[in-house]
Parts: C-alpha cells; structure tokens; sequence
C-alpha cells in the first residue's frame, strides 16, 4: 500500500479546508478514499498517509486528493473538465525500441507556478508512480524537463551503450551510457532493466542533446526543474501503452492544478506509422443500470440518486433515464474497468453507515472439518498426560532440521526468497522446533513435558502443488530421569485412548539412542518413532537433561481409523 | 490444649520415669536420641514451659592414654616396688625393674615416685633399691589415693570433680601434674518437668504421633492409636504444572466452534500453493506489487505446480485479467503467462481456499465456508509482524446476496465472535472485491479495533470460476482480538517460545 506524505498547508491552498490542528478530521474525511493518517509530524504539518486502494494511483499526491475529496466534503461536485492545447511537440519513437521500451508520452505545461514545497510533492509523486505502477520502473518511468532548454522535434530511439555521453543528474562529468550502469546510484538501482539488450533507450532533441536515459537518469542540463522553471516538459516511457499514458496524466494533471497550461505532444511510431496525440484528458462514457446497483447495494435508488451520488464521488452525469446513468468516468479514474466499480463509490458517497445490516437467514449447515474431532481428541490426551501444548512455526532452517538432530539433509520444500537465515524452509517433522523450544527454556522448572499438534509438509510428486501437508503430533519429556520407559508409557496410554492398537519395532535413527528406539507400527506400517534422544543432539541443542519423546503422523493413523469405523 | 510431637512426648515420658528430673546424659541414654536432637527437643518444651533446664558448671575429668596404660597395669612405682618386695626387700634397680616388666621409659619414673612416696631408700653407688620400712616387704603397701582415682576413672566414661569423693579429689592435682589426666570445664544440663508438662506426659502418653498416614495405618486400623500430625497449611508448596493446551489455539477453537454454530463449513488446504489460486483466480495482475519476492515467499524447487486439471477456468482468467472476456470489465490489459500462474508460493492468505472451493464442482447454493489457515508473507519478525500466522476468512454464497447481507456477516461476527458492542463500517480496497469494507468493533475497555476486512467478490473473480450468483468473501483480525483478551501487545507471544509464559497463562 502506498504512503504519501501531505503537506497540509498545500492541502489547504488546493482544497480551502485547513486540517492542521484536526488531523482526526481530516482522517475521517480520507475514509472516503480509503485513506488513513499513519503519522503526523505536528512541527511541520506533514501527514503521511496510507492509501490502500493500490489501483488509484491519482490519489498518490497532494492535487489527487484534493481533487477527490472537493466532492465529499460538497465543495465541488461533478466532473472536473481539463483541456489540452495544441501539440507543440513531436517526437519520434524508433522501431528498434518494440522489444525494449517501445511507448512513450509526452506533455508541455506552461506557466505552472512552481515553489520548492511543490516541487518535492511532485518528486514525490514521481516516486510512488515510478515504484508501484509503474513496477520500480519496469513497466513507465517519468522524466520531468526545463522547457525553456530544449528545442523540439524530439526523438526516442536506441543507441549502442558506447555511442552516446552526457552528465546524468547530480553529476559533474559526462558519461556513456555503459558507464552510468556501472557508477550512477540510479544505473547501479535499475541498470537490470535495460542491461540485457544490445542497444539502450535514449531521448534526444533535435540538437542531439540528450533528455534522458530511460528509464535510469535525466540529464543533468535539461532534466533539472526548480521553483524558477516555468514550463516543464513531462514524458513516460513504458512497455505498456495504456499504463504509459495513464501515467502521465496523473504527473500533468498535478501540474495543471498548480496554474499551469497543457499543451499536447505528438507520438510518431516508426515501427507502425501510428501517430499518437498525448496526453488525452477525455472521459469515457459507461452506462450504469439502476437495477444493477441496487441488486447489489440491497437499497432502492432511484436514477436521480444514483447520478447525485455520483457526481459527489466526482464522476459526471451525462444522461439520467429511469433504468440507467450515463457517467462520464474522468480521465484520471484509471481503476474504473466494470460498472461495479461505479456502485462502490455510489455505496460510498452514500455512506456504509447508512445501509442497515441485515443477517440472511440462509439454510446451511455449519461443520468442521472431518479430521478436526480426532485432532482436538488427541490435544486433550496429551494434555490429561500432563504435557504443555505449544505452538512453532512451520517455516525453519536445515541446520535445525537435520544437522542439529544428528540427520542427514534431505530435501524439503524450501524457499527461493528467505526473509531470514533462520527461515528458509518448511518443516518435514515437529521434533527439532520441540528441541529449539526447550533450547530456549533451559531457566525454567523441570521436568519439562511439552507437545505440538501441527502441521508438516512433504514433497509429493502426485499433486497440483507437488506438496502434502499432514497433521503430526509430537511429544517431549526432559528432566534428569527422563527415558523411554516414561515416554513409551505415554505413547501407550495415548494410544488406548485414542483406540489404536499398536506395536512398536526395533529400528536405528540417528536422533535417537541406540537400543532405546522404536517404529511406531499401527497396520503393519510405519507411522512414527518414540525413544531417547541422542546425547549428541541434546549437547547440539544444549540441553543439559535428558528428553525422550515420539512423533507420529496423527493424520494417517485418523484416516485408518476412520477407514475402519467406515 | 498443647500439642506434642512424638519425640516431645518421649522426652517427658523419660522424664516422669526418672521422677520429674534428669540430666540430658539420662534421657540420651534413656531415648536413644543423639545428644543434638534431645537438646533440640528441651528447648521446644521449654518454650511450651513443659520443661525447665538448669544448668551446672562442672568440671570434667578423663585419663591420658598413658593414664589408662597405669589404670590397666598399675603406676610403675607400685610395680617396681612389688618387684623388690618379691626380691626379698632390696635389690639392683635393673634386676628390680626386669622382674617388674617395666617398660624402659617407665623406669626412672618408677623409682623417682617410689622415693617420693617413701616407699623405697636408692643406694646410687651400687644401684641398690631397698624397700624403706623394713616391716613392709612383709605386707603389701595400702593403695594411696592416685591409685584408688585412677581405677575409677577407668571404670567411667566420663567423670566430674564433684562427682569425687573428697579423697579422690585430692588427687586430682598430682595425676595431672604427671599428665595421667585431663580437667576441662563442662556445663551440665538438667531437665526438670514443669506441672503442665506432667499433665501433657500423662494425657498424651499412649498415642504416638506421625506425619505420613499410610496404607499400613489404615489397613490394620492402627491409625486409630496414631495422632496424625497438625501441619503448618500456610507454608509455601512446591508448583505444580499442569498440562494445558495453547492458549491462542483455545482461541482459535472457540471461533471456530462460533463458525460453526452460525453455519460455516470448514474449509482446508495446504501451505504450498499455486500462484493461480493465490493471485490470478483472485484478479490479482501478474505485475501485482503483492507478488514481488518481497512480498510472497517462493518455492526454490518444485518451482512450478499443476494446474491442468482446471484448463478452462485457467483459459478463463486469462482472458479475464487481458481483456475482461465475458465479465463486463475492461480486464488489466496486461499480458497473462499460464507459466506464471503455475508457480509454486507459499500461501499469503487464505482467499485461495475461497477461490478453490468455489470452483469446485461440490460447491453449494447457498453456502457459507470458513477456514482457518497458515499464511505465510516474507516479513522480519517483530512486534508488530510475523511472518506466518493464521488467518481467519470464507466466503458466503447466495442468489440474492447484497452490501447489507455483507455488513450483516460483518455486524455478527463482531457481536459473535469479538463480542463488540458497536461496530462501524468504512470503504476498504481488495484486488478481488467491490465493493469493499472494513469493520470496526468497539468493546467496552477494549476500544475500538479494526476486526475484518471483507467484500463481495468482483465479477472477474467469480465469473472465470464457474460462479453466476454474488459471494461474500470476509476476513477476521483474530490475532488482535486474541492480544487483547490475552493482555499481550507484543505479537510473537502467539508463537512464545517461553515456556514459563505459556505455564503462567490463565486459562479461564
């Protein structure tokens, strides 16, 4: 979810509402954007603010939330109209770039008032854009220009990572574009991008001045705006066309609100002669039926309501008949792609608190899951028997699964992405978190008998995730007189009451010592171990009593047992 | 009413017997306790004024090891002068003393004591000893009074000067100037039995008292003759740990007996997932930040699963998220790889059991479904986050499903479940819901707390599954309402590995 950071004395000059000093307010009022205040920095009057919606991006700056908000809060209702002037750029777009980057948008916008406050709201803005939708820039980046600098017609073609040097920003020296890869903190962050082509983006004037090297770094000549700057150029790039273009939009569209003038820009395809004028600022016409959302709103709207409704979330109303509205979505709702997003925001406007909750009564019959009987039986035993339920993670690390247990290291599921060195795969049996647990507790009172009912997971081919999870449970006893007589006699007992018949088998394993281990054999196979743990895994998890145990798979011995009672 | 204690009891008994006093020596000897416990004894029933003890400053004699050779064989002058007598009255000191069996050291000894006592006359030039009193190499010498001390002090273990007669004392000095015996101080201590302790000896004097009844008492109906002995009931007791099931998983059992009671059918599936039932199915992009590796765990190796068996619904989706196919929506114009959707991830929610059950052939109009599963997101642990945990969720399936049934779910699980007082209802964003709410619940002391996020699933969702009719999809924030019962601000206490918290934790 993004964060934005709101200067609320410019969130007042955009909006006319003053929420400094009432940041409860303006809390309150972010709801209806799914917006909440995380922190506020009273000194400065900076709110930073959660969005949670990852799908509005026109929310993610100052302007945007002004923009949305003007029709909640009844200071201006309906559709916002922008207007964009002539194109007074061209650019050209190499056909060379349709397996690199091959779309780009570009606007002029003249007269903005610009102040340093603005400008870092932008940056800003240009940020979470660049980060989320536009990917870390995978998918647009933006370049923001001074006007005044640059000498149109522009062009967007490649060039051999050698052939062309400039001073990217916040450099003194020029470089070429393999250098900047290499040295340039912004080529070292992206450089991936671009790194395995031949030929890398580059946007130029008709000077040859270099723009930008999308999507790494501006020119340090041309690609600086300050508060003197009066006309700024704005381009995206991008591999997706309507992403590209929704992007820069959303950039223009804040300078718009700042005073400032558009004009467009001309986008030359090489590879398919189309000619694109950029940025287009129209809103798209849907229908929206009034059955259709009263169907699902459980309310009884009328046409009229649903437009109100609307034009308060700051939609336009084109045509209102008794069966549907006709909305004009503007420009910048780039989350709008079925009419269900049109009755969320009519449910908004209209408020969730003013829909009564209803509890349908609807005949089914709740149940838990088959095994969950069983499960919670055997808990209660182990616990009448005197052991302490706890509860681990099933995420752990090979060193605790199999090198401090005296085991070979065998395949388990493990993770590509761990977080932590301790949590890098999942579990195949419970003992080792039952030893970590009483690795952790060597303070605490003797004895010690601890059990978990949890969860492992093992590799099988045979299914869709190429994975089985399976219920086990395992059991520990450790004090200075704890031994496989004790635990042997736990597990019996367990068993009789859990009404398993079965027989244990001499067997060799490495946790255990040797003689004092037994299979746990029910049916004639295998379903778990029971004996005393191996003097050279207690010293691995330094413990300093003896602890015997067993583990068996519970989920088997449930499904024999209930194959039995049929 | 005074109460003893066997060896108390004993004590006065002895006392009685020795008619009301005695020293603690008797009552040893009498009790056959050790020195130590008698006196321990006397002083509990001093306190209980049962006994007086008086003591006596003595003084304690006891034969050298050289003393008790001349108790055995007599002083050496007494022998030297036997020896002479028996050699007719004089004789060469040498002969005398070889006659004697003196010991060499004893000889000079011997014949010095026998001059001093006048018994004997010692001629150096010839080396001569004569008995002086010529009458007396007729008749034996009378024993002198070190003799007579000496015999009896070997006769006893330990004796006091005053326990000598006066003869006896006046020889004292001279033995132990000739270190034949020690004298060293010693205090004597004497019990005497007070009124009330005759009466608590008389009383009680049948009964024996013990501490442990056992099986043998009440077997032969000897407890009947035993007094069992009174305890102290304040003392401090050893702690007893019980076994006890995790307290967070009790939890978890009671929302899922609530589930139950309210209709919901559980729901299971496994902690390895494909990424089309976690995301795709779920109308998530596959460019979602929710999919970066910062954000969903991987499977190194299997990397890919299989969805074959769900071909249509896979086709379907595909269509779904690059174009909108039948539902109506513009889709995410983003191209959709079938590879992408078959990786492997560990599950970052429980929505994907929604998503599998409702694509399910064995799905039910209407039907509610819950589960309660493992999730698992790449998080440092703290405070705050786990990187696994359980999620609470499901999914409620009608004709005629609207925003009120959804906020009515909503209202009863927080009435249910959290027990809230008053709920409150904001806008929330899903990639797979719309529209979206949150609930808020407010408990009295608790405050209000975000409870759940829910929603009716988007027609992106359920249409590409084969569903024509609304689902409900909810969520429940049970590990905060967890922390709150459990008086815990501290998230990892729901994994503890504290043995000692998980012990001390209340269970009512």
């Amino acid at each position: 979810m993004p964060t934005i950071d709101v200067d609320l004395g410019e969130l007042k000059k955009l909006l006319g509402v003053a929420y400094r000093g009432d940041v409860e307010k303006l809390d309150s009022d972010l709801a209806f954007v799914k917006g909440e205040v995380k922190l506020y920095n009273r000194q400065e009057g900076i709110a930073s603010i959660e969005i949670k919606d990852t799908n509005r991006p026109d929310l993610w700056s100052v302007e945007g939330l002004a923009r949305a908000l003007r029709g909640y809060l009844g200071i201006e209702k309906g559709l916002k109209e922008y207007i964009v002037g002539e194109a007074v750029v061209d650019v050209s777009v190499d056909s060379r770039l349709r397996t690199i980057r091959p779309f780009m948008g570009c606007a002029v916008v003249k007269n903005v008032a610009l102040s340093d406050t603005v400008i870092r709201g932008l940056m800003h803005l240009q940020d979470k854009l660049d980060q989320t939708y536009g990917r870390n820039r995978q998918k647009t980046s933006i370049g923001l220009y001074d006007y005044s600098l640059i000498v149109p017609p522009l062009s967007y073609k490649v060039v051999k990572p050698e052939a062309v040097r400039f001073v990217p920003l916040g450099f003194s020296d020029s470089l070429s574009l393999a250098e900047i890869l290499e040295q340039h903190p912004k080529g070292i962050e992206y450089g991936s991008i671009v790194k395995r082509h031949e030929v890398y983006p580059i946007i130029m004037d008709s000077q040859n001045k270099v723009l930008s090297f999308p999507p790494i770094i501006n020119s340090n000549d041309l690609g600086r705006v300050t508060a003197e700057t009066r006309d700024v150029l704005v381009e995206v790039t991008g591999t997706v066309h309507e992403t590209v273009l929704n992007t820069l939009k959303l950039v223009t569209l804040a300078l718009v609100d700042r005073g400032g003038r558009v004009f467009a820009a001309t986008m030359q395809y090489e590879s398919d002669g189309l000619r694109v004028v950029t940025p287009d600022f129209r809103s798209r016409l849907m229908e929206l039926h009034v059955d259709y959302t009263n169907k699902i709103l459980g309310l009884r709207l009328s046409a009229k309501q649903i437009a109100e409704l609307l034009l308060t979330a700051g939609f336009g109303v084109e045509s209102v008949s008794v069966e549907s509205v006709g909305v004009l979505v503007p420009c910048y709702r780039v989350d709008v792609m079925h009419p269900v997003d049109l009755v969320e925001d009519v449910a908004v406007a209209y408020g969730y608190n003013n829909i009564k909750p209803v509890w349908r009564e609807l005949p089914t019959t709740g149940c838990v899951k088959p095994e969950q009987r069983l499960l919670d039986v055997a808990r209660e035993l182990l616990v009448g028997l005197g052991y302490q339920e706890v509860l681990t993670y099933n995420l752990t690390n090979p060193e605790t699964l199999f090198d401090r247990m005296n085991c070979e290291r065998t395949r388990v599921v493990e993770v590509a992405n761990p977080k932590v060195v301790t949590m890098t795969c999942l579990r195949n049996w419970l003992l080792p978190s039952l030893m970590e647990f009483l690795s952790s507790n060597q303070s605490v009172e003797f004895p010690q008998r601890i059990f978990e009912l949890g969860k492992v997971t093992l590799l099988d081919e045979s299914k869709e995730t190429k994975t089985r999870d399976e219920d086990w449970l395992a059991a520990v006893t450790s004090h200075s007189a704890a031994g496989f007589t004790e635990i042997k006699s736990a597990l019996d007992a367990f068993f009789m009451n859990f009404g398993v018949d079965w027989q244990i088998r001499e067997t060799a394993h490495p946790s255990f010592i040797e003689g004092r281990v037994g299979a746990v054999v029910v049916n004639d196979e295998e379903v778990g171990v029971v004996g005393e743990v191996y003097p050279g895994v207690l010293e691995a998890w330094k413990l300093e009593n003896p602890a015997a145990t067993f583990e068996i798979n519970l989920e088997k011995i449930i499904k024999n047992k209930q194959a039995k009672l049929g | 009413m005074v109460e003893l204690r066997a060896h108390e009891q004993k004590i006065l008994s002895a006392l009685e017997k020795f008619g009301g006093t005695a020293t603690v020596e008797d009552l040893i000897a009498e009790c056959g306790f050790p020195d130590a416990a008698v006196m321990r004894v006397a002083l509990t029933l001093k306190e209980k004024d049962l006994v007086k003890i008086y003591a006596e400053q003595q003084t304690q004699l006891r034969l050298t090891s050289e003393g008790e050779h001349h108790a055995k064989n007599g002083l050496p002058e007494r022998r030297l002068i036997k020896a002479v007598a028996a050699l007719g009255g004089a004789a060469n000191l040498n002969q005398a003393a070889e006659k004697a069996g003196l010991e060499p050291q004893f000889k000079q000894i011997a014949l010095g004591w026998a001059i001093r006592k006048k018994w004997a006359i010692y001629d150096s030039a010839t080396n001569t000893v004569r008995i002086a009193d010529p009458r007396l190499h007729q008749v034996v010498i009378p024993e002198e009074n070190d003799e007579a001390l000496l015999t009896f002090l070997s006769a006893r273990q330990q004796t006091t000067l005053e326990d000598l007669t006066p003869e006896l004392q006046s020889a004292v000095e001279t033995l132990k100037k000739r270190k034949l015996l020690t004298v060293e101080p010693k205090t004597k201590r004497k019990l005497e039995i007070t009124h009330a302790g005759l009466h608590a000896a008389t009383r009680r004097a049948a009964a024996a008292e013990i501490t442990q009844l056992t099986p043998e008492h009440i077997i032969t109906g000897k407890w009947r003759k035993v007094n069992l002995q009174k305890y102290n009931i304040q003392a401090p007791v050893a702690k007893t740990w019980p076994g006890k099931k995790h307290p967070y998983l009790s939890f978890l059992e009671e929302v899922r007996m609530k589930l139950v009671q309210l209709g919901f059918k559980e729901m299971t599936g496994t902690s390895v997932e494909t990424a089309f039932f976690n995301f795709d199915a779920l109308y998530t992009p596959q460019d979602h930040p929710a999919r970066e590796p910062s954000d969903i765990y991987y499977v190194k190796s299997p990397a890919y699963g299989d969805i074959s068996k769900y071909k249509t619904a896979v086709e379907h989706v595909k269509e779904t998220h690059e174009n909108g196919w039948k539902t109506g929506s513009t889709g995410w114009h983003s191209t959709y790889a079938i590879r992408e959707a078959e990786r492997l991830i560990l599950r970052g929610h429980g929505t994907c059991l929604s998503a599998r059950t409702l694509l399910s052939k064995d799905l039910e109009v209407p039907s509610r479904y819950f589960s309660i599963a493992r999730v698992y997101r790449p998080e440092v642990i703290d405070k705050t986050h786990l990187s696994e945990f359980n999620q609470v969720e499901g999914i409620v399936v009608d004709e005629h499903l609207t925003l009120r049934d959804l906020l009515g779910v909503l209202e009863k699980f927080a009435r249910e479940i959290a027990g809230a007082d008053k709920v409150r209802f904001k806008p929330d964003y899903f990639p797979f819901t719309e529209p979206s709410v949150e609930l808020s619940a407010y408990k009295e002391g608790y405050g209000w707390i975000e409870f759940g996020g829910s929603g009716i699933f988007r027609p992106e969702v359920t249409l590409p599954l084969g569903v024509q009719v609304p689902v409900i999809a909810w969520g429940l924030g049970v590990d905060r309402l967890f922390m709150m019962r459990a008086g815990i601000d501290d998230i990892r206490y729901i994994f503890s590995q504290d043995l000692d918290w998980l012990r001390r934790k209340q269970v009512a």
